[in-house]
């Protein structure tokens, strides 16, 4: 299998090593354009606009780092997890051995499943995925997903083209310059994120913001009584076992990514603890703008009405003074 | 790092701010098996916003105990306080055998 891929390969590679000369003269043009476009950017632009790359192979456009290794392919990865997974929750784990991991999964699996699939959307309990990450390379993937703007860097006059279009996918030296010389605002969610990113993670990914299913992981991973209480010994006896036990000592977890938006612990039970889910949201909300609806007409509705209130008290204190007999001709017609 | 010789540890910090380091660094030092062999091992996180630096309380077997805090120390200096104390604690041991 393994020989079979890499023969598969193999006129890729050769490709490559043909390719070579040219891709690293191209390298050495945009390096040089990256060195001036700081000091002389207007000097810059009309040579770096006329920097296209003629040949490109349709599978594999140029690209600021080394394609065939694994970090790469993880920042690849990692990109397209980040951008495409609503919830993820960081772990740190601390020498979990083989069995416990598969424990661990088990476990979660088993949580998952026994969540009610709520009605008119697909079942994402197979979805979701507790997986081991490359600390370093989650760290890149998140500062392209944040910095990296394909769409501004397309429409710049110095970015490198191809005759398919302008070279801005994630790997590209675009993007490299771009997460190399950015600042990173202290407001951005990457300067929040960026202390989590220390030691070995794992990242739990649930492919749809759904609090149930938030709350069954939580559960399962890292408990707290009343809110996720753990799964009974009498109901679940795995998770009892030493081996679920000890690995679950050894997980715990750091902080959440939800919605591009960074949460601690207390913020991700908060969003695991929202009752029925996204239509519970909306419910709430609905909820609140009724009544507030109804608040405004009883405020708008009190002035008029304390005023008629007081006219019609000072009328009757008026008759009273006028004397007794026309309140009475009043009173009898 | 020794880890033999300790019994319990302690780490408390919070993960947002970046002195948590050395503190978390420090838990994935200690051997898989370190539960099962009786060392007592807690970790407690502060919320996002917490100031408080990060802290480490280390317990021997001899009784001696070690607070860090780890705003002003990093891993290594951390691991060599504590194999300090250990390779001490070894050559006792050594010696008695």
């Amino acid at each position: 299998m393994v020989c079979g891929l890499s023969q598969a390969a193999r006129p890729c590679v050769q490709h490559w090593a043909r390719e070579a000369p040219s891709i690293r003269s191209w390298c050495a043009r945009s390096a040089f354009t990256t060195a001036s476009r700081s000091q002389y950017a207007a000097l810059a632009i009309p040579r770096a606009a006329a920097t296209t790359v003629e040949y490109v192979p349709s599978t594999k456009p140029p690209s600021a780092r080394p394609v065939e290794t694994r970090k790469t392919q993880m920042i690849r990865a990692y990109t397209s997890m980040l951008r495409s997974t609503p919830l993820i929750l960081f772990f740190q784990h601390n020498n979990l051995t083989a069995v416990e991991w598969a424990s661990i999964r088990r476990e979660l699996d088993k949580a998952l499943r026994s969540v009610p699939p709520s009605n008119g959307d697909l079942d994402i309990a197979d979805q979701v995925k507790l997986s081991v990450l490359r600390t370093n390379m989650l760290d890149v993937a998140l500062k392209i997903i944040e910095f990296h703007d394909a769409e501004a860097a397309s429409a710049s006059a110095s970015t490198p083209r191809t005759a398919k279009g302008p070279l801005v996918h994630d790997l590209s030296a675009v993007a490299y310059d771009t997460i190399k010389n950015t600042p990173i605002p202290t407001s951005s969610a990457y300067a929040q994120i960026e202390p989590l990113l220390v030691g070995p993670l794992a990242a739990l990914t649930i492919p749809a913001v759904s609090p149930q299913h938030l709350a069954a992981a939580l559960s399962v991973l890292s408990p707290v009584p009343k809110k996720f209480p753990a799964p009974k010994k009498s109901k679940n006896p795995g998770y009892h076992e030493p081996t679920c036990q000890s690995a679950l000592a050894k997980l715990f977890m750091v902080g959440g990514r939800i919605e591009g938006r960074i949460f601690d612990q207390a913020g991700v039970q908060w969003v695991g603890a929202i009752d029925g889910g996204l239509d519970g949201l909306r419910a709430q909300l609905v909820h609140l703008l009724q009544s507030a609806g109804l608040g405004v007409t009883t405020a708008l509705e009190g002035g008029s009405k304390s005023l008629w209130l007081t006219l019609e008290s000072r009328r009757a204190q008026l008759d009273e003074e006028n004397g007794d007999k026309p309140n009475e001709g009043n009173q009898g017609s | 790092m020794i880890t033999k010789f300790m019994t319990e540890v302690t780490a408390k910090f919070n993960p947002f701010s970046p002195c948590a380091k050395p503190a978390r660094l420090f838990l994935t030092q200690l051997p898989p098996n370190a539960r099962a062999n009786g060392m007592k091992i807690t970790s407690t996180l502060l919320p996002k916003g917490a100031t408080e630096p990060s802290s480490v309380y280390v317990k021997f077997k001899d009784g001696q105990e070690m607070n860090f805090a780890c705003d002003k120390t990093n891993i290594i200096g951390l691991t060599n306080e504590c194999d300090r104390h250990s390779r001490a604690l070894q050559k006792k041991d050594d010696l008695q055998d």
